[in-house]
């Protein structure tokens, strides 16, 4: 029987594999990317909020436009993309089983990359088959891809990042999200997504689950309940709440079953059940490589330089590039590598609970139970001064690697640093010229401007508006506080809507100075 | 439930191709290629089938043909992943109980 050989099978067209696929492809390597779906991208495309990191990660990018950009280059560097086409069964021999419509071939690779990415987890919960309880990545592709409201009213069980970024993008597409609920008692995914949600007025509901969908056809209201220590309901605790859809985010596990498959040495981790692999993602059979959420779950931003490494290895491996070559370009991927998996949730953080800032900073305790920060606990960060004339409050308390607002300043106000997980703080001495840049390159909408007495009485404050209808200039409404509750009456003195923000409005109201440092958000009237 | 028209980041949904399918016999009309299950929802229909043993109803969970929960009778072929199958002019589309359309349910 006559078999296909390529030097390169690589199976998932998402960003690791992608980006594995250019890199091999620019090194002479002819690569055949397979994907079961019917579009390339992975979970990119979906990914509608600006990416953290800083530049190198392509920080501040919406996730769909890197999409965007890394099939542009893969067209460029010529890799061939077979779509509709599932890989199932890979071998030791590095024989891969492949289907395409009704048609299963064996395929031969001189070099195997699995970058399968993950699937969604999910709990068991009475009613928890219905109509209506659905995988967060459901609601993200009926919204992001297909234009279509997942429901009316919402409830997310999970509050890591996906939990998080999902909820808000339930707002902006028009849906109610009732409650955000967790068993765990902290929220596990970056405050500032957190703050996002409690700003409009979205409650928290941590240490509670969910106790019953309920409905006979489709879900038409949800029971949840708190839990103790233990995880157990604490009885009398329920509490009703009215939804037509439910979204479940309680984390991802990594797809690993063609690594089983092909006999690859394997290890139980808090992670999930992984390969082993070296750093570059070569497992325990030659030629073998994994990279991606498949060898372990983290962003799509280290996706792709996983996705990167591996290509170089994979290039070595079959003769295309020198050990010094691919030695000096791995030292640049994996220099950024590492500046990705710093601070507060690095890889080594998970599940611990961490006190004080990388500063020494005494971390939120209401961040984390209410997912906003206290009006009394936040004077004490250091992107938070108050000052006359226009000026940027920085309400970033956690350390995460981003460092977008650094870059954005052109007067230089801003300052993180050579660690770019350190907590931003202004400069006194510079100029803040109200440019609103840093507003709009905040990947978390913590940046505010604000401008003590710009008459009498009264103050404005800049904020980040990323939902429709924009409110209009002369508009009057209320300022939310930061718990999402109405602070005072405000109006609107300006909007903008400039192409550098990228789809962020800044919209400017005017409050009383009273309430200046407390309003975060506009509700109209 | 119910189609976003104009949305802060995505901007305007790009106008589609209107198409004609039934859904259990009814008139519906939908967006040419997108999946079965996006038009469906966006009509309101939440139900695509009822398990076999004990004909509990299922609906869209997983959203990308991974967990077979949204299969429905399309064209006269049971288990149809609808959330990954493409909508054409035409169609038609049956609840699904256990593997067979409601007629021949027993």
């Amino acid at each position: 029987m006559k078999m296909t050989r390529y030097d390169l099978i690589v199976i998932g067209a998402g960003p690791a594999g992608l980006s594995a696929a250019i890199v091999a492809a620019k090194a002479g390597i002819k690569p055949v990317v397979y994907d079961e779906n019917a579009r390339p991208g992975g979970q990119l495309f979906k990914q509608i909020h600006k990416f953290f990191g800083s530049k190198e990660h392509m920080a501040k990018v919406r996730g769909f436009r890197i999409g965007e950009q890394l099939l542009a280059e893969a067209e460029a560097a010529g890799v061939k993309v077979v779509l509709n086409a599932t890989v199932i069964g890979l071998f030791p021999e590095k024989e891969v089983l492949v289907r395409i419509g009704d048609e299963v071939s064996h395929v031969k690779g001189d070099a195997i990359l699995i970058a399968t990415g993950a699937s969604e987890n999910m709990v068991s919960f009475r009613g928890w088959t219905l109509p209506g309880v659905m995988g967060a990545g459901a609601a993200q592709t009926l919204m992001n891809l297909h234009h279509v409201k997942p429901g009316e009213n919402v409830l997310m069980l999970g509050t890591g990042n996906v939990g998080l970024v999902v909820s808000y993008q339930l707002l902006q597409a028009g849906c109610q999200v009732k409650a955000v609920v967790d068993a765990a008692p902290r929220i596990g995914g970056y405050g500032v997504h957190a703050s996002k949600l409690a700003r409009t007025g979205v409650p928290f509901y941590l240490s509670h689950t969910i106790k019953e969908a309920e409905g006979t056809d489709h879900v038409t209201g949800v029971t949840i309940a708190e839990v103790d220590e233990h995880f157990q309901f604490i009885k009398g605790t329920e509490k009703h709440i009215e939804v037509d859809t439910i979204c479940v985010a309680v984390g991802l596990s990594p797809m690993t079953q063609l690594l089983k498959m092909s006999g690859c040495e394997m290890k139980d981790t808090r992670g999930g059940y992984l390969p082993v692999c070296d750093a570059y993602g070569q497992t325990s059979i030659p030629g073998i490589f994994a990279a991606g959420d498949v060898s372990g779950i983290e962003e799509a931003s280290s996706a792709m330089i996983e996705g990167r490494m591996a290509g170089y290895a994979i290039a070595e491996y079959l003769g295309f590039i020198s050990s010094r070559e691919r030695a000096s370009e791995e030292e640049v991927q994996k220099a950024s590598l590492d500046a990705l998996r710093q601070g507060m949730f690095a890889p080594e953080n998970r599940g611990k609970k961490i006190e004080t800032t990388e500063e020494g900073i005494r971390i939120s305790e209401n961040l984390l139970t209410h997912g906003f920060v206290a009006d009394d606990e936040i004077s004490r960060f250091p992107g938070v001064t108050r000052k006359t004339g226009i000026h940027p409050v920085m309400e970033c308390t956690q350390n995460i690697p981003c460092n977008p607002c650094q870059d954005a300043c052109s007067k230089g106000c801003i300052a993180i640093g050579e660690n770019i997980t350190a907590l931003p703080s202004v400069i006194s001495g510079k100029e803040c010229i109200g440019c609103g840049m840093c507003v709009a390159s905040c990947s978390g909408q913590a940046i505010f401007l604000e401008e003590e007495d710009v008459a009498d009485g009264m103050g404005e404050v800049t904020i980040p508006y990323e939902f429709l209808p924009l409110p209009a200039e002369g508009d009057t409404g209320y300022g939310l506080g930061r718990d999402g509750r109405i602070v005072c009456s405000a109006s609107v003195s300006r909007v903008r809507t400039l192409k550098a923000y990228d789809h962020t409005a800044l919209v400017t109201l005017r409050v009383p100075m009273e309430h200046l440092h407390e309003t975060r958000f506009y509700r109209a009237q | 439930m119910g189609r976003i028209q104009n949305h802060p980041i995505l901007g305007e949904t790009p106008e589609g191709k209107t198409v004609h399918f039934t859904f259990d016999g009814k008139d519906m009309t939908g967006v040419e290629d997108e999946p079965i299950a996006a038009a469906l929802h966006a009509a309101g229909v939440m139900v695509h089938r009822y398990t076999s043993g004990r004909h509990e109803p299922r609906g869209i969970f997983c959203a990308i043909g991974r967990c077979t929960d949204c299969v429905m009778i399309v064209n006269g072929i049971p288990n149809v992943r609808t959330c990954i199958t493409p909508l054409e002019d035409g169609m038609k589309i049956q609840t699904q109980y256990g593997v067979s359309a409601r007629e021949d349910f027993s």
